[in-house]
């Protein structure tokens, strides 16, 4: 391989890559970010990986390596209870009838989608037979006079959540701008290389 | 305090991160995985900024400036052990070189905490979370592929077995180490070798890999007084070759 980049003149040569075989990959794993103390956490994307610690150390790094924020946690998508997504004037929570009540009992995390487009934030937790019946218990809970347009919710023990101990992770050198893309000027490099360059800036180049 | 003792210990401590950091960063865009890969160029950009403070304490001191020093000096100036310049190999050796290194790391932060001298003990504080997560992302890869398949085991271990002598490298003692101890700058390299092993031992216990009977491996010493494998030279090539052509270059 031709490269002006010296690492990859070093690459080992690899033989024939044989494609893998079809769903031979990781699960996903849902991350949600909390951006400041008493804010709720709010859904910020999927990671890929083979479990929930993994999933967990990825997520830092993929989701928080440039924001300041102070928690994050993760859990596996399966484990995500997802409602009818509606439009309109009509609320997720109206399609949600009474479940039938199980003895199993636990904690569940609710979360809400209230605009279409945006992402999934924290409303609150519930005590629950069933994630079913957490959707239900939620809407009187935190749903009035609200429109919903999809919910989720998460049974408690199945996150992996940032311990107390585990907060310092995000408090690390603050001189480190050169991960952002906005030090490195792009705009006003270009600007003085064409100046340099005596090219007329036809502005449509 | 002995200034050239204390200079001694801050240039081996920012060109172990300077160099690891630059080859770890030789994985930026080849990694494993797109989370892994930047999960692991983060830690090397953490490894060069956590070398410029230090670099910067050296200028405080009347060392020149951190991208002369960073730049312009041959290999046989460099104060790096030897484990951090070896090439990044495969996928499995810097895995294991990150974490043999980064538990030394750590715990040499976590005493450089206790400093007398304390422009380290304030740096101690200030980089605690990059070093904590730069931990965690070494225990759970090895506690993860240490007890996964054959293949995976039998990798890590062959890379365990070869990065040993050079691990114990980190641990090499300088003459000036009585006086560190003395006056309280750093608890020095056994103390801190002591506390590695039984950081080490307690994660790969946890997993299928055995650890090299640590009395009979010999250390590979030498990169403290700046002797080094061929591999630094052309690393350090590779890395100043912007600022050789032009000093005044911002990219």
């Amino acid at each position: 391989m031709n490269s002006l980049d010296p690492r990859v003149a070093r690459l080992p040569q690899v033989g024939e890559v044989k494609p893998k075989k079809s769903l031979d990959q990781f699960g996903t794993f849902e991350v949600f970010v909390q951006a400041k103390e008493g804010k709720p956490f709010q859904h910020e994307g999927a990671i890929h990986a083979p479990n929930l610690e993994m999933a967990y150390l990825l997520a830092k790094e993929t989701f928080t390596r440039r924001f300041t924020c102070v928690s994050v946690y993760v859990a596996d998508t399966r484990n995500v209870l997802v409602s009818q997504t509606t439009e309109g004037n009509q609320s997720a929570y109206e399609l949600i009838s009474k479940e039938d009540e199980g003895d199993d009992q636990g904690a569940f995390e609710i979360y809400h989608l209230p605009k279409r487009g945006k992402q999934h934030v924290h409303a609150g937790t519930v005590e629950a037979n069933s994630s079913r019946d957490a959707m239900y218990r939620a809407k009187d809970l935190f749903a009035l006079g609200k429109i919903i347009y999809n919910i989720w919710v998460i049974e408690q023990d199945k996150i992996r959540f940032t311990s107390a101990e585990e907060k310092d992770l995000w408090n690390t050198l603050p001189e480190k701008k050169f991960r952002d893309a906005s030090d490195y000027k792009g705009g006003d490099k270009l600007k003085e290389f064409l100046s340099r360059s005596q090219l007329p800036d036809t502005g449509n180049r | 305090m002995n200034q050239d003792a204390l200079k001694e210990l801050l240039y081996k401590i920012a060109d172990d991160l300077l160099i690891l950091g630059h080859r770890n960063s030789e994985w930026t865009g080849f990694g494993p995985l797109l989370e892994e890969d930047i999960a692991f160029s983060s830690m090397a950009q953490d490894k060069i900024g956590q070398s410029y403070a230090v670099y910067q304490m050296l200028t405080e001191l009347g060392e020149q400036s951190p991208d002369t020093v960073a730049f312009t000096r041959n290999a046989n100036q460099f104060h790096n052990c030897q484990l951090v310049e070896l090439p990044n190999g495969e996928y499995d050796f810097s895995l294991i070189r990150h974490f043999l290194f980064d538990t030394a790391d750590a715990l040499r932060w976590e005493m450089l905490a206790q400093s007398s001298y304390e422009p380290l003990s304030l740096l101690a504080k200030k980089i605690k979370g990059e070093l904590r997560y730069h931990t965690m992302h070494a225990n759970t890869w090895i506690k993860q592929l240490g007890s996964a398949t054959e293949e995976s085991i039998s990798r890590l271990q062959n890379s365990l077995t070869a990065a040993m002598p050079y691990a114990l490298g980190i641990f090499e003692e300088s003459h000036f180490e009585k006086g560190i101890i003395t006056e309280g700058v750093f608890a020095g390299e056994q103390e801190l070798k002591k506390r590695w092993v039984s950081k080490i031992e307690n994660i790969i216990t946890q997993t299928q890999l055995l650890l090299p009977d640590l009395k009979i491996v010999a250390p590979v010493f030498g990169g403290r007084i700046g002797k080094h494998s061929e591999h630094l030279q052309p690393l350090l090539d590779e890395m100043s070759e912007v600022f050789k052509i032009d000093p005044t270059a911002e990219w």
